[in-house]
């Protein structure tokens, strides 16, 4: 027989037309607590059918009688009865990790390298949808992962590709993807879903020539979406550039600790040089043998209690959630600015510059020098957070600075925020960009700093 | 029946204030009230409460994580069935159930459900029909009827909006799923039916056979603007004569293959990378410094198909072998065969640090508008190796002093019978005019690219040889 708390009754009648013995019938009293008007239950002619119960949309609404009868019906905050909640409070499944034994480097191209430190760093977890010049990273993993038992999926598009990947980082795997430009915009909004509901994942992404379909050549034109446009809302992620296939295997690698070190995404920008390029890659001495976090949506019993969201209904819960973000990104920039010093010591000019330009500033640096010129190169590994703190003693010092840069500015305006939050008084910039996927050249950087010393020295 | 499966307290709800503790957000006579609660039933009866993961949607439902006692996701609009595949790939033990409205699964979600159905890994999909947006105010749905009024579509929905679609019969056209059902909940009866393929759905699940999919016509009182009861006979009468009830498709004998579990073994990672413990053997005496002193740029050119890709990567190879550092960037157009196609290779004594080859110390033409095209980037006292058997003429606008040394590629190679090793008698050509790397350092690479097919072998180190014996021929490399 069915017994109702008034209280949990919208008044929907949908148990009046169930009930075969006529005995629910529409109330006439408006209940004071929810301004609703509760049915009527009459159970004289009550046969226990329980078609009623089947028929009330309210969880708490009709409801059988029995142990709870017991319950003083009247007050709701009893009412739950005993439901014991039974799953426990989940302990964390640490990382391990395995030494490697030595092996002789690889000779491989920059996408398959980044793959290859995504299975060093425990990623088990791959989906992915082709786009040029990124598709040989989802190639290799689409053969290699189910050697390890792993899981390659090609998703119906970017779109679905960080929405599997919502799904398994929370699951508290380690999951990844390769893309490219266009791709990386697709997935923007998943991105921001990720950072609400702090799921961690690394995105590859090999930039390419732009805006639109653009080409496929060498780009670096996605830092700005990088670094500021992660999708809606308060969003940062740590953002690596490497500038050698070395750096795609290690970077990569490193970048699953530093997404769920921050549970957070963590995007792994290349050109499309890198992506391509084939070099000399040596293995790390270890790999990861990932755990399973507490917070994790894993589907067993000790995680049952947990959930991974964006929602936060009530303004002054959402503006406490973006705090916590705030707090978080605080202490991203306070430990994890990355960058590379190369003869920036005595340098008078300093170039500045990342991925494969940064390889070819170095190469003007050598020519340079070789000539007697002071200068040096900045290379920002983490370009969110821009490395600041190394970058500030440099940028004080030197009497020029120059961005080499494959795109219209968007590394000079990630240096340029840094240098005005950080109070420096920066030298003169000058830059040397190139964009539609050409890369700048090492000529062109000899060019520009030669132009800056002669100037300096009144040759001109 | 009553289900621990539903939260003692709905915490999550407005931190459980007052009624809302123990009420859900949806409007009196609402269906997804009726359609969880069999849902939560079937996760009881069925004793997977545990394993289960629940995707709640945007829509109406987006809040069902208030109310189910499982670990619970919430999806972005529409990805509901991409965020499952996420969930059931990575712990395949996992009961995963997308809880979706018409909006975001028959909008919005398309391509993700239709593919996932396609894919058709073991996932519970249940699919509430209710032929409108609630949430958002009462719009046209891609179900909503022709004639039917909405915000949206004022006046009644006409064909200029397309028929409304019939979802179970698309899922059902697919391959993917093992089964297909449209239930309703306008009375006990069809009640009592949905509770039985709700269940049968997610216990499809658990025993690993596959994508279900269950379409349930539910009543939207408040945006159709009757009564509950009201709502009840519109979809009895007039809904369903579009969306008929009963199974779309039975295909239940199958079984989905198991979804593997990653193992992670030292070892068997190394393997499965392709690395070695062998150090290849050095030739080299030291870096070929006649060329230049610590870093010398070559560029491969040809059409789509000639291997100069190939060629390029095995010199990469070659170099790194020998201990000196190297890169190689591939340049193609469109096409996977035909069309151009070169490579910029690099090798240096210490560091690669610009990788492209504008202006090359070698170039290794295949054809003639390679040659026509490159040749005259090639710097003062660089060499020029092009196939004489397909070039005609040597463009007269090379720089000075670059030494040019044609070989025909292509006709040793059909001379040795197979023209697809005419890459790697231009190899030979350019280890006989530039003397880059010793020849064993070459054939050393060429035969491990070769590993397992030994009946070629033989073929290519001829094809090298005579390369490289045509090349010193016209010229004796210089060093």
């Amino acid at each position: 027989m069915p017994f109702l708390v008034p209280e949990y009754c919208k008044g929907c009648g949908r148990c009046i037309t169930s009930c075969t013995k006529g005995c629910i019938t529409p109330g006439t009293e408006i209940n004071p607590l929810t301004g609703l008007v509760p049915v009527v239950l009459d159970l004289t002619d009550c046969n226990a059918c329980e078609l009623c119960i089947d028929a009330c949309p309210e969880p708490f609404g009709l409801r059988p009688e029995g142990e709870q009868a017991a319950f003083e019906l009247r007050d709701p905050a009893e009412l739950g009865g005993p439901r014991p909640y039974d799953a426990p409070v989940p302990e964390p499944l640490p990382d391990t990790t395995l030494a490697l034994p030595g092996r002789a480097p690889l000779v491989v191209k920059g996408t398959y390298a980044s793959a290859l430190g995504a299975v060093l760093g425990g990623c088990r977890h791959v989906y992915g949808y082709p786009i040029t010049p990124s598709t040989e990273g989802a190639e290799l993993m689409a053969k290699l992962q189910p050697m390890l038992d792993g899981v390659f999926v090609q998703a119906v598009s970017e779109v679905a590709t960080v929405n599997m990947m919502y799904g398994a980082g929370g699951a508290g795997k380690r999951c990844m993807t390769f893309t490219s430009s266009p791709g990386f915009s697709l997935m923007l909004e998943g991105i921001s879903y990720l950072i609400g509901a702090e799921v961690p994942a690394v995105f590859v992404n090999i930039m390419r020539g732009g805006p639109g379909l653009g080409n496929i050549a060498p780009a670096q034109a996605d830092i700005k979406l990088a670094c500021r446009g992660l999708g809606h809302g308060n969003t940062h992620a740590i953002v690596l550039a490497p500038a050698t296939p070395q750096e795609m295997l290690d970077l990569t690698m490193l970048s699953f600790d530093l997404a769920f070190r921050y549970r957070n995404p963590v995007v792994v920008l290349g050109d499309g040089y890198l992506g391509q390029m084939t070099g000399k890659v040596r293995l790390p001495d270890h790999m990861v043998v990932p755990g399973i976090p507490e917070w994790a949506v894993y589907g067993d019993h000790s995680h049952r209690g947990n959930l991974i969201c964006s929602i936060e209904l009530q303004e002054a819960d959402l503006e406490r959630h973006n705090l916590d973000l705030d707090a978080k990104y605080a202490r991203m920039t306070a430990t994890e600015q990355r960058a590379d010093l190369h003869h920036c010591d005595d340098a008078d000019v300093v170039v500045v510059a990342c991925n494969t330009p940064a390889q070819l500033a170095k190469g003007a640096v050598k020519e340079l020098r070789e000539q007697g010129v002071k200068v040096g190169l900045f290379r920002p590994i983490t370009l969110w957070p821009f490395p600041i703190d190394a970058f500030r003693e440099v940028a004080e010092r030197a009497r020029h600075l120059v961005v080499v840069e494959a795109s219209e500015g968007q590394l000079e305006d990630e240096m340029r925020l840094a240098l005005s939050y950080a109070g420096v008084h920066a030298p003169p910039i000058s830059h040397v960009r190139r964009q539609g996927g050409v890369l700048p050249s090492q000529a062109e950087v000899v060019q520009q700093v030669l132009a800056l010393t002669h100037e300096r020295e009144g040759v001109l | 029946m009553p289900t621990s499966v539903f939260y003692r307290q709905f915490e999550r709800h407005d931190h459980a204030t007052g009624i809302k503790a123990h009420t859900t957000t949806y409007c009196p006579g609402c269906g997804h009230g009726v359609a969880q609660q069999f849902l939560a039933e079937a996760i009881d009866e069925l004793g997977v409460q545990d394993r289960t993961v629940l995707v709640s949607p945007v829509g109406c439902s987006v809040f069902s994580y208030y109310y189910f006692d499982v670990g619970n996701t919430q999806a972005a609009h529409g990805r509901a069935p991409a965020v499952a595949i996420g969930h059931k790939t990575a712990n395949p033990d996992s009961i995963v159930v997308c809880y979706q409205g018409d909006g975001d699964l028959a909008s919005i979600g398309l391509a993700e459900i239709i593919s996932a159905a396609q894919m058709g890994l073991p996932i519970t999909i249940i699919f509430v029909n209710n032929a409108i947006y609630g949430m958002t105010g009462g719009q046209m749905a891609p179900t909503t009827l022709l004639g039917q009024n909405t915000t949206t579509s004022p006046g009644g929905r006409t064909t200029f909006a397309g028929e409304p679609l019939k979802v179970a019969e698309m899922i059902a056209g697919l391959d993917g799923p093992v089964f297909v059902e449209r239930v309703a909940l306008y009375d006990n009866r069809r009640r009592t039916h949905a509770k039985r393929a709700i269940k049968k759905a997610l216990e499809l699940q658990a025993n690993g056979t596959g994508f279900a999919f269950i379409e349930v016509l539910s009543e939207c009182p408040i945006h159709l603007n009757m009564t509950p009861e009201d709502a009840e006979g519109w979809v009895r009468d007039t809904m369903q004569q579009v969306f008929p009830l009963g199974v779309k498709k039975d295909a239940t004998d199958r079984q989905y293959p198991e979804i593997p579990t990653p193992a992670f073994d030292a070892e068997a990672t190394l393997a499965a990378m392709g690395t070695t413990t062998e150090q290849a053997e050095r030739h080299a005496t030291g870096f070929p410094a006649h060329l230049d002193p610590d870093d010398i740029s070559l560029k491969l050119a040809g059409a789509g198909g000639d291997g100069a890709q190939t060629a390029a990567m095995l010199i990469t190879k070659a170099a790194i072998n020998e201990g000196f550092d190297s890169t190689d960037i591939p340049s193609y157009g469109p096409e996977s065969r035909g069309g151009t196609s070169y490579a910029d290779v690099h090798v240096a004594a210490t560091e690669v640090l610009s990788p492209a080859a504008p202006h090359p110390h070698v170039l290794v033409a295949f054809n003639a508008p390679s040659l026509a095209k490159f040749g005259p980037t090639v710097r003062p006292g660089g060499v020029v190796i092009y196939d004489s058997s397909i070039v005609g003429e040597v463009p007269s606008s090379l720089a000075d002093g670059v030494r040019v040394v044609g070989v025909p590629f292509a006709a040793v190679a059909r001379d040795l019978g197979a023209v697809q090793v005419k890459n790697v008698v231009a190899l030979g050509a350019l280890q006989g005019a530039t003397g880059l790397f010793p020849k064993e350092t070459f054939l050393t690479v060429i035969r491990s690219a070769l590993v397992g097919k030994r009946a070629v072998l033989e073929l290519n180190e001829q094809a090298f040889a005579r390369g490289a014996e045509l090349a010193s021929a016209v010229a004796a490399p210089a060093g």
